[in-house]
């Protein structure tokens, strides 16, 4: 059992240590630099192409293509969530301890230890020495608690008493900022939608793995423009939006890149744009047959040539094909065929010997085109808790900068007919700082204490 | 007068405050160093006005944006806040000697600014994803922190070149101006913790920006990853101290170390990397 006790100690002691700290800001500052020199979601297909098929499979194997999503990153992670509290619950009792706790039995010897200290006599009486020293005290640092007596007098005064307790409210900010994150990405979704002017939707495609989440309502995108400086460079993004519940236009508003549009959750980012086929008229001739047909076909809907058992789809659209015009890519599955074929239609080139698919010659006879928006969809229940670490985080690192514990303790006693008298100091941190205000307080005191008591002793 | 000849004006200004406090602790004259305090200050004032001007010019442009965007302003930016930050430390420590290396850091940026040619010095016009008043906020924190870390690297300079004076047994003549090597440490520490504060902000203020504009506040963008990185060294280099009590060399060593990264943030990212950052490369 005792042997027990001791490895658990020893555990929770590495657990909190600062070598583990140290060793976990190494490693993640290791990853992390692996994750910024190596691009990042590369296929296994092209990392082989890149650095070969052994060093390729190698950086797969490690997660090196993907390493923030690592299992090694994720516990590392932990790890130092685990070292943070760990080390906060260990160290916590000894702060507070500097907070409350008061040495009451001072003694000269031990005062002259510190660092800071400065001994001195003075010939001003007892109780003069006690009352200027505990005003002196008061005035040039902070009210002391004072012990009088005939024997001796001793005072304590400290200031910036809660500084060794705010690292702890840094240690819990980045605890927070990382429960946010988890919290976000359990309860929440990130994901992209594309909406044809006019039109709407409520389906988002999420950013990892092929799932999409239906949204309660519909985000119909009555506009998108986009303006340009004189320089062709982008000015601004714009898309008008209108949420639609059952139907009702429920709620309005203009989005731009920075402005984004929140409703019950949801927030919607301006992302990107393009162009979309709504509908093309196509004719398909089949010659042989002397079949003539023309369809008019919605865009990614499946059509079947009439009088026979042929189907049809329009699969792509290019505004601009390598500067031929549109040209809409169209598929054919013949009957009966395992494969399907098909080819991009030039728009503007009917006759363009290439607008064949199996044994029909096809024509676009017109297109129905429109701009769709790229709307980032984002829904993230942890955010207000990541932001409640930032503050907090921030307030801390603000005040430990701003923040030190200082102490000074003074003991004095009547020596023969003068009264011996020693300061002493002790700064948690910023030490030029205190020293130059003990060196303040001292040089106070000797000017105040050494200066003629107003009557003169008859020697 | 337009924010160009000023900026220029700028640069020389610069180059001659880094020659006097050179000169100040090479030949031991305190005028000497006051004259770069004096130079250094005039130009401050001079490169505030440049940035104010250059600010108004790209309204008259029809751009309207702060002299914040481009990675020419970020220079120029960068140059200000090292001298600002340096001489507000100078009158209070009334350390003159630790001028030479802000100066010739303030230099050095105005330089690259001015005279490479990869560096864009026109005014453009600001990308959608920049138009934000996070903009403002986030560059003037990254920028005060790192302000911050160059200043006490080259303070770190100075403290090992001194130890090693000492621990030689002659104290080099060069050296003797400057303060004592546990003033030197104290100042590095509380230079890296207020450095630490901004880039603390800096991150923040980029994460809650990226949020608002993209619906992320972080993606592992080399930059962000890297501005990480530094905050990982800089707060191992405060855990060391505080907790297991390091001074001295060793800290300087690490707070070389930590601008090493901040330099790699601000420049290797955006050369050898690729991100969300990339238009600070033009």
């Amino acid at each position: 059992m005792e042997q027990d006790v001791g490895i658990w100690q020893k555990i929770s002691k590495t657990l909190g240590s600062l070598k583990l700290t140290l060793f976990v800001f190494l490693m993640l500052a290791i990853f992390s630099v692996v994750g910024t020199l190596l691009p990042q979601g590369m296929t296994e297909h092209e990392l082989q192409e890149r650095f070969g098929a052994g060093l390729g499979d190698w950086i797969v194997g490690m997660g090196f293509h993907d390493v923030y999503r690592t299992g090694w990153f994720r516990a590392l992670i932990m790890l130092l969530c685990v070292n943070l509290i760990v080390c906060s619950l260990q160290r916590l009792p000894k702060s507070l301890k500097l907070i409350t706790h008061e040495d009451q039995s001072l003694n000269p010897d031990k005062l002259l230890k510190l660092s800071y200290h400065m001994d001195m006599t003075t010939r001003l009486s007892w109780t003069d020495t006690q009352s200027r020293l505990t005003s002196i005290l008061a005035e040039e640092f902070a009210p002391p608690k004072t012990r009088q007596g005939s024997e001796s007098y001793t005072a304590y005064a400290i200031r910036g008493k809660w500084s060794p307790v705010i690292v702890y409210l840094v240690h819990l900010s980045v605890l927070l900022v990382l429960a946010g994150a988890l919290l976000g990405s359990i309860f929440g979704f990130k994901g992209f939608m594309q909406v044809s002017e006019g039109e709407s939707s409520n389906l988002v495609m999420l950013t990892s793995g092929r799932h999409q989440v239906t949204l309660p309502f519909a985000v119909r995108c009555d506009d998108f423009d986009v303006s340009f400086y004189d320089t062709g460079a982008p000015k601004e993004y714009r898309s008008d939006l209108t949420i639609l519940r059952n139907g009702e236009s429920a709620h309005t508003q203009t989005i731009r890149v920075n402005d984004p549009m929140t409703y019950e959750g949801i927030t919607f980012y301006q992302s990107s744009y393009g162009n979309t086929l709504k509908r093309a008229e196509v004719e398909f001739q089949d010659k042989s047959a002397g079949v003539t047909e023309r369809l008019t076909m919605n865009f990614r809907e499946t059509v079947t040539i009439p009088g026979t058992r042929d189907r049809v789809q329009v699969v792509r659209y290019e505004p601009e094909f390598s500067r031929f015009g549109p040209a809409v890519g169209v598929v054919l599955q013949k009957h009966g065929e395992k494969e399907s074929s098909g080819s991009w239609i030039l728009v503007n080139m009917p006759d363009f010997h290439g607008n064949r698919i199996g044994n029909y010659q096809v024509r676009v006879i017109g297109v129905e085109a429109s701009q769709y928006t790229g709307l980032q969809v984002k829904k993230d229940p942890g955010i207000w808790m990541v932001y409640t670490g930032f503050t907090a985080m921030l307030i801390g690192i603000g005040m430990a900068y701003h923040t030190s514990q200082r102490k000074i303790w003074v003991w004095a006693a009547p020596r023969g007919s003068s009264q011996r008298v020693v300061v002493a100091g002790r700064a948690n941190k910023n030490s030029l700082a205190f020293e130059a205000e003990f060196t303040r307080l001292c040089e106070r005191l000797e000017q105040d204490l050494r200066q003629d008591p107003g009557k003169r002793e008859i020697s | 007068m337009t924010s160009s000849l000023l900026l220029s004006l700028t640069t020389f200004a610069y180059f001659g405050s880094a020659a006097l406090y050179l000169g100040g602790v090479v030949f031991r004259l305190k005028s000497v160093l006051s004259l770069g305090s004096v130079l250094g200050l005039g130009t401050l004032v001079i490169q505030t006005a440049g940035l104010l001007l250059r600010w108004r010019e790209s309204y008259e442009l029809g751009y309207g944006h702060a002299p914040l965007s481009n990675l020419y302003e970020s220079l120029v930016f960068a140059a200000w806040a090292i001298m600002l930050l340096y001489l507000i430390m100078e009158y209070r420590t009334k350390q003159r000697t630790l001028g030479v290396f802000p100066a010739i850091f303030a230099f050095l940026a105005m330089a690259y600014a001015s005279f490479s040619t990869s560096v864009d010095a026109r005014i453009q016009p600001i990308l959608p994803a920049l138009k934000s008043n996070w903009l403002i906020a986030h560059v003037i924190t990254c920028f005060l922190g790192y302000a911050a870390f160059a200043i006490a690297s080259g303070i770190s300079i100075f403290y090992l070149l001194k130890k090693s004076g000492e621990t030689s047994g002659r104290p080099s003549a060069l050296m003797a101006m400057i303060p004592e090597a546990r003033h030197l440490d104290e100042l590095n520490y509380q230079l890296i913790l207020f450095g630490f504060l901004w880039l603390s902000l800096g991150i923040i203020t980029g994460s809650v920006w990226a949020n608002s504009a993209w619906g992320t506040y972080w993606s592992w963008d080399p930059k962000e990853t890297w501005s990480l990185i530094t905050w990982l060294v800089y707060a191992a280099v405060l855990h060391a101290r505080t907790i297991q009590g390091w001074r001295g060399k060793r800290v300087a060593w690490l707070s070389l170390l930590g601008f090493g990264c901040v330099l790699f943030t601000y420049f290797g990212v955006n050369f050898l990397l690729s991100g969300l950052h990339s238009y600070a490369t033009k």
